[in-house]
């Protein structure tokens, strides 16, 4: 679709993974105030202080516990492992579809898609609240691209929009002007952090041992993001059904912290 | 669709005639065969039983069988098999691969009820279903498989398992788009991913026949799992799973169920579980509700 004015333009399958300057001055029409670098922009997004609610989640990780799947170290990254397999193969797609075509018309598509593929209750629920809260909060804070507050507009309007997670996460990092690359690597990024952070409150490992964990992890996610990455949405497919029918669980827990 | 009716292995056509449901065409060809016996159950019920086989009893590599299948208006019909589908090795690396698609039409009801596939050790198999349904349509799902031939100690040992479910709704509104991809990798594999449960299953109900059993199922499956989670008494052990209280084991059936679709007019099972036969009965018990609507209750 066509861009308002002080966006930056795309191709689909556009120029190799260039650097945020460049991508930054992409557009025809830039901004009168001050270029700043994509890293500031970038790093918000992907900071856990960003009021988007994803520490309300733990990704099946509580439900795991309570079935007694999660009984070591080992188990539990293990577990985190497979989540990302699972992140790759199943939402990648949706990240990256939507960055490379960050307009309206991809987006509600890509969303009653992902909406009919998320079987899971729990974990369509997860992302319908995750993905409204990310764009509500990036609406507020990104104004220089105010067609995120008009396609939130609208979308509301709608209502049948389920503003899914992994789509709204793709055209946001695509209108901030992010490779698709990037917001692929950055979605990984995310739910690795989301997990490691719920490991955490739930007590199976302390805050220095989670950011070990977490460091160690990102080999092994990064290889997952080479595996998965840039594929059609029709690709799409989940990898570990256990763990779908645990998290699928998570509504019968008796006591539980978490949402998901 | 109608191009690749030649290309089909199997077709059938299930119409009203004289007020029953009857199977008006049937077509198979090598490797698929249909058994279709006059009468199952009670002869009040209406529905139509199709077996399906394949000559030696299993898929061999590099077989592509498809089939379609039209269920008309108010008919009521049911897909399912005599054993176990059995896929065999991979040979020189080729897949094989099983495609149904259905179209269901109004207050219509289509039961694939087969058994489990089983895949022996480095077989590659996908199969993808594609259901095409009206709004009052009423459509039952069972897709399962084992681990492979566990008794010769055969557990997830085989290298791709792919299963596509998608139902479209009033031609091309997606309502369920599923594929579960087993694949062993250099990373993670198959055994690592299912532990220690040696068989994984789905259900799908959905529609206005099926609303009672529905309701029940959701209820069961709470019920079921309510006593099976929670908190083990002490956090993670460093020293790796050593315990042999029996409180701390993993429950050997794990179920969940999720509603989908507008106003939840669909719900969907996922299974998990250690043996096949726990299975067998679960899905015996829940689904005995059906006996009414096909003449025979499913898994039974």
């Amino acid at each position: 679709g066509r861009l308002a004015p002080g966006l930056r333009s795309f191709h689909v399958g556009g120029p190799p993974e260039a650097s945020t300057e460049a991508n930054v001055s992409h557009g025809k029409e830039k901004q009168a105030s001050v270029e700043l670098p994509l890293h500031w922009s970038e790093w918000q997004l992907l900071d856990s202080i960003l009021p988007t609610g994803g520490f309300a989640h733990s990704f099946g990780l509580e439900a795991a516990i309570q079935a007694r799947l999660i009984s070591s170290p080992d188990d539990l990254r293990t577990y985190v492992i497979h989540i990302l397999e699972n992140t790759g193969s199943l939402l990648l797609p949706f990240v990256c579809t939507a960055t490379t075509s960050p307009d309206l018309e991809t987006w509600h598509k890509l969303d009653r898609m992902l909406d009919a593929t998320l079987t899971n209750e729990v974990s369509r629920k997860a992302s319908t609240a995750q993905g409204s809260a990310l764009l509500r909060v990036a609406a507020s804070v990104f104004t220089e691209v105010p067609s995120l507050k008009k396609m939130r507009e609208i979308s509301l309007n709608f209502g049948d929009v389920a503003f899914h997670h992994a789509p709204l996460f793709g055209i946001i990092c695509g209108l901030l002007g992010l490779h698709r690359g990037t917001s692929q690597r950055a979605y990984m990024f995310i739910t690795l952090r989301d997990i490691i952070s719920a490991a955490t409150r739930l007590n199976l490992v302390g805050p220095l041992g989670a950011a070990v964990l977490q460091h160690q992890i990102a080999f092994v996610a990064e290889a997952m993001l080479k595996k998965w990455k840039d594929r059609a949405v029709e690709e799409a497919c989940q990898t570990s059904p256990l763990l779908d029918t645990v998290q699928g669980c998570h509504a019968y827990l008796f006591s539980r912290l978490f949402c998901s | 669709m109608e191009s690749k009716i030649e290309a089909a292995t199997g077709k059938l056509v299930v119409k009203k005639v004289g007020g029953k449901s009857t199977v008006t065409r049937c077509f198979s060809k090598y490797p698929l065969k249909f058994i279709i016996p006059n009468k199952v159950g009670s002869s009040e019920t209406d529905a139509v039983w199709v077996y399906t086989l394949t000559y030696g009893g299993g898929i061999v590599s590099g077989d592509s069988i498809s089939c379609e299948i039209t269920v008309a208006d108010a008919c009521t019909a049911v897909l399912t098999t005599q054993a176990s589908t059995k896929v065999y090795k991979s040979l020189g690396s080729k897949s094989s691969e099983q495609i149904l698609e259905a179209k269901i039409g109004s207050d219509a009801l289509l039961a694939v009820i087969p058994d489990p596939v089983t895949c022996f050790s480095t077989a590659r198999y996908s199969q993808k279903q594609i259901f095409r349904v009206v709004l009052d349509s009423s459509l039952v799902i069972v897709d399962w498989i084992t681990s492979g031939r566990h008794e010769s100690g055969e557990k997830w040992d085989f290298e791709l398992y792919r299963s596509t479910n998608h139902i479209f709704l009033e031609g091309d509104q997606p309502l369920f788009l599923d594929s579960v991809l087993l694949e062993q990798g250099n990373i993670t594999n198959i055994a690592e991913r299912m532990q220690d449960y040696q068989v994984i299953a789905m259900v799908i109900l959905l529609g206005p026949k099926l609303k009672q059993i529905q309701i029940q199922v959701q209820e069961n499956v709470r019920r079921m799992m309510s006593e099976q989670l929670y908190l083990p008494s002490t956090g993670l052990r460093p020293h790796g799973k050593t315990q042999s209280d029996h409180f701390l084991a993993k429950p050997s059936f794990v179920v969940s169920c999720s509603a989908f679709g507008p106003k939840g007019i669909g719900i969907v099972v996922r299974i998990a579980a250690m043996t096949t036969e726990s299975v067998y009965r679960f899905l015996q018990h829940q689904l005995a509700g059906m006996e009414t609507l096909l003449g025979v209750s499913p898994y039974s």
